[in-house]
């Protein structure tokens, strides 16, 4: 069939009409003998991107039967969605369209006509020869699976299984230890007035057991991970009978926590375990039994120093939730035992959640409060520079350390596996810091809690949901999912399979088949962003939508 | 009332429009209302956000084409909500969209009018650091794209004279003199608040010196002063000169004790200020006079050691609340306690104070005409039945972003998602058709 191209040019107004002689861009094109036989309708209206004008388009579209279709008006951010929306109302596929900005890129920001007009006629020009190398791309809806894997039973992985779970949504959390709860849920007891909010723990551990859509698996260990967003295909192992478990799922919640920093020695804080130190979460374990305070040699303390900020240089982070749990232990101690004399060494205070601000003046009036510049530890005796820089030290009966959050010991092999990144500081990284926090860079995994970074209860719940609220809104039940369409493809024969394209996807949608020698792309996952398409030295890669011969032809005929 | 598949998000900033975007695209109705005329929120004030100093409009400008673009969404610019009845589930809202003056329909934002309209006045959005016309869109870049007539200080609106120069202007015959505001009511499932939040009235500390000294500025006085698109298109000038501050004091924790809370934002947007001062000026001296650090979480602390010691002079004072700043011979003078507690001075040639974020004013009313009740700090109390819930004290409607408390831009988004996905469980199945027609956004 002899390709018909429409070149429709929208006046925006005086915008484009004023200051480009569109009239002469239309003969110029008209008359254009550098496309061969091909029929060439070009035309001009008033505002093509309003009602009557898509109209307009619309019907010339039908009416002229065109093959393919070039609108020269403004910037694709603002209409480009628009023009395709068109065309997918007639016979015109909307990827044999193209816009082209002859607004902000010529008749706004050149000042003589006869310039912008110029460059206007180049623009469409090259627009023309590259839409003739377009080809027709066709959605494929694809079925998805609404059933969810957490992985991990702590409160952040609980608060995600019962926020998902429904009638029509199976949630499986699958955890390594032998219990539901996590940190929280060793700690209900751990808490003074109103600050109590892991007693929560024992909540979730209970609304989950109780929820007939979610299916616990203890003791056990997500063991392979194929698939992509929709369709996951998942297998869990227990770790004592070694059976393995299937499961298909079309979304991952990845809630697999933390663990306190361990200390080095070389870090000023010795912690064996055989003197009378201990780490915050022992103190608070101790707090919430119930236990009495005791001294290794028995005997109850008389003084307790709270080293505040240990690990915090090391890992170059604050955990944001060390000062609450410090302010917190010592006014437990302080209204079990009053007779204790309790001292925090801190550098800041950081009480980021809600009542902080009151927490703080209660353990002020429970505890002396003595700011360090600096401070490590000989056996139970505190040698810190105070505020000034003075050198001091002072002898406890006990030391309790609060060690920062890092990232728990099998982020590594976890992130291998579900082929989610990690960043700088450990923990998982997320799509993007600000507007994105809970997803990873692969569509349908996602991190929550901890295991994102350290963060508090309240914050590790709203992490869960997050992640609960782009499934609910994105795998919907009885819906299916489009995935991209100017997708890249790979021409077998010319791939040598070295591998480069694969070391470059952030999306994970490549894979190497060993049998044959040779990178696959998974159409489902890949985004069309091009990576693998430079870093193929063999030119076996080709993103649809975006080939060599588009932009070679588009960029020869704007330079002719 | 049958289950309509509709919900109302109150507040278009980067909250409001991602759970308004996510529940679109699960093919519920949304209606956004924004009592500004431009949507975006605070954020697109920032020329670049922290921790990575990422170009804010560039990271919200798709999300605000995306929003009024889609055609789920019907996007209430320069509108209030009148009043809220009803029952989780059955909510009637009454919107009422206050004359523009301009047809969002035939308006190309262009901006021919601006400079025929003979009236000029502060521009709010700008912090009043410059004028605009009484026909105006708040700042460059604005979204949508479309001017709006400030009916207070227009000649012909109030009454004044009968001036048509901004009409005469117009070659798309958008300009309406005559318009009239339109109260509208919809029915909706479900309302989620995300009016966002303010800045400490620093007027308020009067040690500080905040209003009567000029070269004393708020946080979003420097963001705008910072920003390409500003006032002074990113000239770091003192106000009313064109002289370039050589030391700047940046005092932490203005306001915190008055509020009794720490905002967790003011450390990082201060440690932000500093590369943005380093940046135009390398030369400057910078000092933080500050008390507690507070950045948490995985890369805020990094955020701060990678300055350097070199980019900023920390200033411990175990009393921020003891900061003073006075008029100095030929500068500022700013004293505060150091560690030992004495008293000490610094001569600066410009101060910004880092202050604490606060519920927006108009928050009182909108709890009253939604029925909500707000916490002892005048934020969005949410519901206590449910601790990660961010519903509030009312059943079906929520609360997400800053309205909630003082956050980031990271926990904004944390809890709109949050949000959406619990609006879209207590919502019906029922979804809407697309509509195209309201695609261009009102």
């Amino acid at each position: 069939m002899k390709a018909k191209v429409g070149v429709y040019i929208c006046e925006c107004g005086p915008n484009i009409a004023g200051k480009a002689d569109l009239d002469k861009i239309i003969t110029y094109l008209s008359e254009f003998e550098g496309f061969g036989d091909v029929e060439l309708v070009v035309k001009k209206y008033g505002f093509l991107c309003s009602g009557q004008g898509k109209v307009y388009l619309e019907e010339e579209i039908k009416k002229q039967g065109l093959t393919h279709l070039v609108v020269g008006a403004c910037s694709p951010r603002d209409h480009d969605s628009t023009f395709r929306e068109v065309c997918s109302k007639t016979q015109l596929n909307p990827y044999l369209y193209k816009i082209i900005n002859i607004r902000e890129h010529c008749t706004w920001v050149i000042d003589d006509m006869e310039k912008a007009t110029e460059k206007a006629t180049s623009y469409l020009r090259a627009g023309v020869a590259r839409v003739l190398h377009h080809s027709e791309l066709f959605e494929h809806p694809i079925d998805v699976n609404p059933d969810v894997l957490v992985i991990g039973g702590g409160v952040a992985g609980m608060e995600a299984a019962l926020s998902l779970a429904a009638e029509n949504r199976n949630v499986t959390v699958v955890e390594k230890s032998d219990c539901l709860g996590g940190r929280a849920g060793k700690l209900s007891g751990f808490s003074f007035q109103k600050w109590s909010s892991p007693d929560q723990a024992e909540k979730l551990i209970k609304a989950v057991r109780d929820n007939p859509h979610i299916n616990v698996f203890l003791d056990s260990e997500v063991t392979s991970v194929i698939g992509f967003l929709g369709n996951f295909e998942i297998e869990h192992t227990s770790l004592e009978s070694k059976v393995i478990t299937e499961l298909l799922c079309g979304s991952i919640v990845t809630a697999t926590g933390s663990d306190l920093y361990r200390t080095t020695g070389t870090d000023g804080f010795s912690y064996s375990g055989s003197d009378d130190v201990y780490s915050s979460m022992e103190m608070a374990e101790m707090l919430a039994s119930g236990e009495e305070i005791a001294l290794k040699s028995g005997g109850k303390p008389a003084s307790i120093a709270l080293i505040h900020c240990v690990g915090r240089d090391e890992m170059n982070y604050c955990s944001g939730v060390c000062c609450t749990v410090m302010f917190k232990t010592a006014c437990m101690i302080k209204a079990r035992h009053p007779d204790i004399s309790i001292t925090h060494y801190y550098r800041d205070i950081c009480l980021p959640s809600g009542g902080g601000q009151e927490l703080y003046s209660a353990a002020d009036s429970a505890a002396e409060l003595v700011r360090v510049k600096s401070c490590i530890l000989s056996g139970t005796t505190v040698k810190f520079k105070d505020k000034t820089g003075a050198e001091s030290e002072q002898a406890f009966d006990m030391v309790v350390l609060a060690s920062a959050l890092a990232p728990s010991e099998d982020t590594k092999s976890l992130s291998e596996l579900l082929g989610i990144p990690v960043d700088e500081t450990g923990f998982f990284q997320e799509a993007h810091r600000m507007t994105n926090a809970s997803a990873t860079t692969t569509d349908g995994i996602f991190i929550v809690g901890t295991a994102h970074g350290p963060k508090s209860i309240s914050d590790s719940m709203w992490f869960a949901r997050s992640a609960s609220g782009q499934i609910l809104t994105k795998l919907i039940v009885g819906e299916k999912l489009v995935p991209e369409v100017a997708v890249t493809e790979i021409l077998e024969a010319y791939c040598t399979g070295c591998g480069n394209c694969l070391d470059v996807c952030v999306y994970g949608a490549i894979y190497s088949d060993p049998a044959r020698g040779i990178s696959i792309v998974n159409s489902a996952i890949c985004r069309g962003c091009g990576n693998c398409y430079g870093s193929c030295p063999s030119g076996s890669l080709r993103t649809k939508h975006f080939t060599n011969t588009q932009l070679y032809r588009e960029v020869d005929e704007a330079l002719r | 009332m049958p289950k309509n598949g509709s919900v109302l998000v109150i507040g278009a900033g980067i909250a409001g429009m991602k759970a308004g975007l996510m529940l679109a695209g699960a093919s519920k109705k949304v209606h956004l209302v924004e009592k500004l005329p431009i949507i975006g929120g605070k954020v697109i004030k920032n020329e670049e956000s922290f921790p990575n100093m990422e170009c804010s409009t560039c990271m919200v400008a798709p999300v605000q084409q995306e929003v009024l673009q889609n055609s789920n969404i019907e996007t209430y610019t320069y509108s209030d909500v009148e009043s809220i009845s009803g029952s989780k589930g059955h909510y009637e809202v009454v919107i009422r969209r206050k004359a523009r003056y301009i047809s969002l329909v035939n308006c190309i934002g262009c901006g021919m009018c601006f400079d025929p309209c003979p009236v000029s006045i502060k521009n709010f959005w700008e912090e009043n650091l410059m004028d605009m016309k009484a026909v105006y869109i708040p700042t460059a870049g604005s979204l949508p794209n479309v001017p709006v007539i400030d009916s207070t200080h227009c000649l012909h609106l109030n009454g004044t004279q009968e001036c048509n120069l901004c009409v005469e202007s117009c070659v798309f015959d958008a300009i309406d003199l005559n318009d009239k505001d339109e109260v509208i009511t919809v029915e909706v499932e479900a309302i989620l608040i995300a009016t966002g939040s303010d800045v400490f009235d620093l007027s308020l500390l009067p040690d500080l010196g905040y209003g009567k000294l000029s070269a004393v500025y708020s946080p979003l006085e420097f963001e705008r002063l910072f920003a390409s698109n500003g006032p002074t298109q990113g000239e770091l000038t003192l106000r009313g000169t064109d002289v370039s501050p050589k030391r700047i004091a940046i005092i932490h924790c203005a306001g915190r004790k008055d509020v009794g809370y720490c905002s967790t934002v003011c450390c990082m947007y201060s440690f932000k200020f500093v590369r943005f001062l380093l940046h135009k000026l390398p030369d400057a001296e910078i000092f933080n006079i500050y008390l507690d650090l507070c950045v948490p979480g995985k890369s805020y602390q990094e955020f701060f050691t990678t300055l350097g010691e070199k980019s900023t002079k920390m200033l411990f004072t175990p009393s921020i609340d003891d900061v003073k700043v006075t008029e100095g011979d030929s500068a500022l003078n700013v004293s505060y306690p150091d560690a030992s507690g004495e008293t000490a001075e610094l001569m600066v040639d410009m101060v910004i104070l880092a202050a604490a974020m606060v519920p927006d004013p108009s928050l009182g009313d909108l709890a009253e005409t939604a029925g909500i009740e707000l916490d002892n700090h005048g934020f969005v109390k949410r519901t206590e039945k449910d601790t990660g819930s961010m519903e509030t004290s009312k059943e079906g409607i929520f609360v997400a972003g800053s309205a909630q408390g003082p956050m980031d831009i990271q926990k904004s988004v944390i809890q709109a998602e949050a949000a959406a996905g619990q609006i879209m469980k207590i919502m019906s199945d029922s979804a809407v058709e697309p509509d195209n027609e309201s695609a261009l956004g009102s």
